[in-house]
This record gives structure tokens, sequence and C-alpha cells, in this order.
């Protein structure tokens, strides 16, 4: 193939679904590190979603809104950075990419809940981590109970959750998943010039698992529901790393 | 004589996953879990299609598709930005498909290079080929 090929072309020739443009949007806006904060705040204000999460990661320490310290965009956005709406950014394909993921290979509609109402996971779980690194630097966490995990590595598989008896098969399963959400998240960094790359998947049991904090970052926790099934990612981020 | 799929992915999971979408057609399904072990792969096996991730230990699906000669691949990935869809294309791949797919879709992307014909039904399961 020769040169002048470009990106539109390409995407029609192969298929490609149309990216969501307000997390695009969102991304430019904090890829440039000249970015105007009243820019970026009136682009969280107009989406009641996005600023309910920037407020939820300016308040980590708060159980509910009432808790809330930091009420408004602007007060987020002034005492948290841009680390904070980088992770706003990463959240918002992350979420997409898991929400499609399930519809595709399991037919399952995933909602996203506030973490509070999502039941804690107890004892030993499984904790896939994604780390990756660039011009932004952190890490994706896939967390889910056992039964949740075997149910949706049986969905995948095409099997029923009492024949999946493999927990490496299990393993496996949840590292795709979370290499597939990654890998759409990251492509939206990268078309925004926010270059990273990204470490294969590691899964693991877990029964002490706590969102690292990052200094100068910031930390996003989302929870996504169908059925009994609940799943939390968790974003760590720290902008502009080299 | 049935098409041979070579099927390149560090994921056990979209290795079974390919593997059921072509369970109906006459072909023998080949699998290697990287780019290194694909290269060996496709030098013995000699397949009529490549079904390649980017993404890889060892060595990931770029470099592998800098490497091979004259065989239609397919990038299965779920990296699909810009810059890297742009390098891919330049290097001479078919087609490509992001993750997560259908299983028709990739039926239908692997239809449009070589001919896939269903099984008839007293005829015995291909059983997989392994890399190694």
């Amino acid at each position: 193939m020769q040169g002048g090929v470009n990106y539109q072309e390409l995407s029609r020739r192969y298929g490609f679904a149309p990216k969501p443009e307000s997390a695009s949007r969102l991304t430019q806006l904090v890829s440039r590190q000249d970015s105007d904060l009243d820019e970026i705040a009136k682009v969280i204000n107009k989406d009641p979603v996005l600023r309910k999460r920037l407020l939820r990661v300016a308040n980590p320490d708060a159980e509910n809104e009432i808790e809330y310290a930091v009420e408004t965009v602007e007060d987020a956005l002034m005492r948290n950075g841009m680390g904070c709406v980088l992770v706003l950014a990463m959240g918002t394909p992350l979420a997409l990419a898991l929400t499609k993921t399930f519809q595709t290979m399991l037919s399952l509609k995933l909602e996203m809940i506030d973490p509070s109402e999502a039941e804690c996971l107890q004892g030993d779980h499984l904790l896939g981590t994604i780390h990756f690194s660039g011009k932004v630097e952190g890490e994706v966490y896939l967390r889910m109970n056992i039964a949740s995990a075997r149910a949706i590595a049986a969905g995948i598989l095409g099997m029923s959750p009492e024949e999946l008896t493999d927990t490496n098969e299990i393993k496996d399963a949840a590292g795709e998943l979370l290499n597939i959400m990654t890998g759409n998240f990251k492509s939206n960094l990268c078309d925004a010039g926010l270059d990273c790359r990204l470490q294969p998947p590691e899964v693991k049991l877990s029964n002490n698992f706590h969102t690292p904090s990052v200094a100068g970052g910031g930390v996003e926790r989302m929870a996504l529901r169908t059925g009994k099934i609940h799943l939390f990612v968790d974003v760590t981020a720290n902008p502009w790393n080299d | 004589m049935p098409i041979k799929i070579l099927s390149v992915d560090d994921s056990r999971t979209i290795r079974l996953i390919v593997g059921r979408s072509l369970r109906p057609y006459d072909c023998i399904l080949c699998e290697a879990a990287n780019g290194e072990e694909g290269l060996v792969a496709a030098a013995r096996e000699k397949p009529d299609i490549i079904l390649l991730d980017v993404t890889m230990p060892v060595m990931d699906g770029v470099t592998m598709l800098t490497k091979l000669k004259s065989i239609p691949v397919i990038m299965l990935t779920a990296e699909s930005g810009r810059d890297n869809v742009i390098h891919i294309a330049r290097l001479g791949v078919r087609d490509y498909l992001v993750k997560p797919f259908k299983e028709e879709q990739l039926i239908d992307k692997v239809g449009r290079i070589v001919q896939l014909k269903r099984k008839e039904v007293s005829a015995p399961t291909a059983a997989p080929v392994p890399a190694v």
C-alpha cells in the first residue's frame, strides 16, 4: 500500500464503529498542556454524568454527595488539576469498551452504577491489572468476584458455568476482557497525542485490594452491573510523564 | 483441500472463539501464542490466511507482519488508534477487525479472502493443530 492513505478511508474500508465524540473531545483538551480550565469546565458542566463522576473523583473520601467538600466543577479542577480530568477522559472509553464487549460477546446489557450501590467484594476475588506508560502513565484494574468471573468466561466460551472448572481459562478470559477495554482506551489516548504503551495483563486472586493514590495524578473508581454480575474498574493516571 | 487458517493470539480465549467460529466450516485451524511461534507455524503449515493480534509477549503482531511474505493477514486487535491503523495498513494487511467482534463479522471478513465451505454433516471435526 502506498503513502497518502488516510484514517477515514481505512475506517470505512475496515468497517470501524465511530468513536464517541465527547470522550475524544475531552481527551484532546486534556492532552494540551496549555488547556484552558474554563473550556474544560464547560465541557464537563454540559454532561451531567461527567460532572457527577468528576465530583466523585474530587471527593474520594466522601461516602455520598452530602459529604462532598468540593461541590463545583470549577473547584474540582482548581484543587485537583488535570490529573482528575485525565482519568475522566480515560474512564469513558474504558466503560464504553466494557459495555460493548458484554453486548457483543455475551449479549448482556451492562449498566454503570454508583460504586456505593455495588456489592462489596468479600474474600478472594479476581484482580486483573494492566500497566500503561508513555506520555501518560498509570494502571487499569478490573475486579470481580469468582462467580462473576466464571459466568463471564463461560459466556464468552459458550459453556455453562458448571462446565468451566479450569481456573486458568477463567483468568485468561478476564485478562482478555481487560485487554479489549484497555486497547480501546489506549487508541483514544494515542489519537489525542498522548502516546502510551500497554503491558500484558496480569490476573490473580486477591483479597485485600486498595486503589493506590497517585501524587499529582487522578484516581477513578467505577462500578458496572448486569444481573448478578458486578464489576469494578479502577483507573490511576499521571499525565505528561515524559 | 480444506482451507488452512493460522490464529496468532496470546489469549487462549480468543483462539477458542476463533476455533468455535470456524467449526462449521471445512478448514484446519493452527494456533500460535505470539509472533515468534506464529512465524514458525506459518513456515511449517503454510496457511491460506493468518488472523493476527497486535499486543503479544515475545514478538508482537506488527513485527511478525513485517517478516511475513505473501500470506493474507487480518489483524484482530482492540487497538484502532489512527497512527497504528495507518502503519499496519501500509505494511500490507488485508483487513482489520476490532475486538470485541461478533463471530459473524470474523466469518464475513475471512470469507472475503478465502472461500469458506460449510462442512458436510457427516464430515469429522477438524482438530486444532498445535503450534509447537
